[in-house]
């Protein structure tokens, strides 16, 4: 029987908002699920549920969570703040340690939820990283955001004319972006943890660079059988689907459990 | 401290919810939010957040949920039919916000098949009113006439036809965001009843549904004076903006009707 979840609330004033799915009894082993953000955090809210419960069924405790100024969590979209989801990362692992009694906390993200996993890894005291197409180099990420905002603006499949470019400035596919936010993630380049990571690849294309340099300091790289299009402008509104995901997960993680 | 709280609530502790419980007056109408298509109560960009927050400002207060099996609520394992289910679930909400809020009236929201759950849970006790976006519209003979007659003047659109008329076979009759229709005089008849039952609605159609609906007088094409003119409906139509307002200033023009119809027809009480 899968256990059941709990949402909750935790962090300064109860302002950040997550899912806690239990296991009966003390779990020698927990895992954080870093969402990405924007439109991708609600694209993947299905396949971290499937993730979470799979893994609860397995013994393992598991903590999904908003980040401020995202999903359900306080704080308006326009507040978003590399540092401040780095602090709502070690909130929610201590809630983590709290609710299961684990000793050892595992983070796991995909996109900008595996950067910021990997950013947050040695203060939030992460035994080991599972990283789904974690985006290691801000400055490539922000050109494809804003490219692919002007592409939306221009979509016949959304307007009958092009919107005009103050109409969809300051913005990321739906999203308001400050200027400190836009900043903030241009000048992300990821530095390898000092734990065992494990990358899980499901881009279709091979990006330039491929994972460096993780991969460099031995990060293990698996390719996932089905690819992830994570920027396809007329499916902002589609679950990403991963059929793979918790078997591979699942498997990386059984000498932990 | 967050004026929100994270339920997990319902007849069979089934389901998952965030209420906005701002400080207000016994009586004032609640606001129920309702999923879009299959996503969870966050809805498109985070829609759903920011319409129950602003409406928490002015005094409502709010719950934005997932049906039965949507997002993050199970099943509740009972036998029925999913109307059924919308229907059980809509009261569980209605009851959790009569609770912490003691509200006895409500009203509905929901985008796209949000509109349609809100539709059939408009049949409930205490259901007030309901925000249908991008809810029923059938194509009529004076949709055909605005969509087609300009085209038939246009050589390029006849080239623009017979290339998608050898690429596809069949043109589906309605295009409905893949869900099904139930028939049109079902949907008019029902919403006689809601007025007749003293429900007051507000139809909001984006400038996404244009291959569903191309002028607001479609509407009384549609439905009839009796459903169009009455009194207690509001109908518009947002031009230009798409089906989930990607658009923060669709989104400001969204949630500005949204309001101003929610403070004309249910000012908040105190």
């Amino acid at each position: 029987m899968t256990p059941a979840s709990e949402p909750c609330q935790f962090g300064r004033d109860g302002a950040l908002i997550g899912m806690y799915h239990g296991v009966a009894g003390h779990a020698p082993v927990g895992m954080l699920l870093c969402p990405p953000l924007g439109q991708m955090l609600l694209r993947t809210h299905r396949v971290y549920r499937q993730l979470a419960s799979g893994l609860a069924a397995r013994g393992i405790g598991v903590l999904r969570f908003d980040y401020h100024g995202t999903g359900d969590s306080a704080g308006d979209s326009l507040a978003l703040d590399w540092q401040h989801c780095l602090a709502d990362i070690r909130s929610a692992a201590a809630e983590l340690r709290v609710r299961s009694g684990c000793a050892t906390v595992v983070g796991f993200g995909a996109q900008l939820g595996g950067s910021l996993a990997l950013a947050g890894a040695a203060t939030t005291g992460f035994a080991r990283l599972i990283l789904w197409d974690p985006v290691l180099d801000g400055a490539r990420h922000v050109a494809e955001l804003d490219a692919g905002q002007e592409a939306l603006r221009n979509d016949p499949l959304h307007y009958a004319r092009p919107r005009g470019v103050e109409e969809a400035a300051g913005q990321w596919l739906g999203f308001p972006v400050s200027a400190q936010w836009r900043a903030q993630l241009a000048g992300w380049r990821a530095e390898p943890a000092r734990v065992p990571t494990l990358i899980l690849d499901s881009r279709p294309e091979p990006v330039a660079g491929g994972w460096s340099p993780l991969a460099e300091a031995g990060a293990r790289v698996l390719a996932m059988p089905v690819s992830t299009d994570w920027s396809d402008l007329h499916r902002l509104e589609h679950a990403i689907l991963a059929p793979d995901l918790l078997r591979m997960v699942g498997a990386a993680l059984e000498p932990a459990a | 401290m967050m004026a929100e709280r994270a339920f997990r609530f319902g007849r069979a502790r089934h389901l998952v919810g965030i209420a906005g419980l701002p400080p207000v007056a016994r009586g004032t109408v609640g606001v129920i939010v309702l999923n879009t298509g299959l996503m969870h109560r966050v809805g498109p960009f985070r829609l759903h957040v920011d319409l129950t927050r602003r409406l928490n400002a002015l005094g409502y207060p709010t719950l934005r949920f997932d049906l039965s099996t949507m997002g993050d609520s199970g099943a509740s394992a009972e036998a029925g039919s999913r109307e059924e289910q919308i229907r059980a679930d809509v009261r569980d909400a209605a009851a959790l916000l009569a609770g912490h809020a003691g509200c006895t009236r409500f009203v509905l929201v929901g985008l796209c098949r949000g509109a349609q759950s809100a539709h059939i849970a408009c049949s409930e006790a205490g259901v007030a009113g309901a925000v249908f976006l991008d809810g029923y519209i059938y194509r009529t003979f004076g949709f055909k006439l605005r969509h087609y007659l300009p085209r038939l003047l246009s050589p390029a659109r006849w080239h623009g036809f017979l290339a998608r008329k050898l690429r596809q076979a069949v043109e589906p009759e309605e295009v409905t965001f893949g869900s099904v229709y139930p028939p049109r005089e079902q949907v008019r008849g029902e919403l006689v009843d809601m007025l007749a039952r003293g429900l007051r609605l507000c139809f909001v159609y984006s400038g996404g549904i244009g291959e569903q609906l191309n002028h607001p007088r479609q509407f009384r094409e549609c439905y009839g004076r009796g459903v169009a003119d009455h009194p207690a409906l509001h109908m518009d139509l947002l031009d230009g903006t798409d089906h989930t307002y990607t658009l923060l200033c669709d989104r400001e023009r969204l949630f500005g009707h949204v309001e101003g119809w929610l403070l004309e027809r249910f000012p908040p009480t105190g």
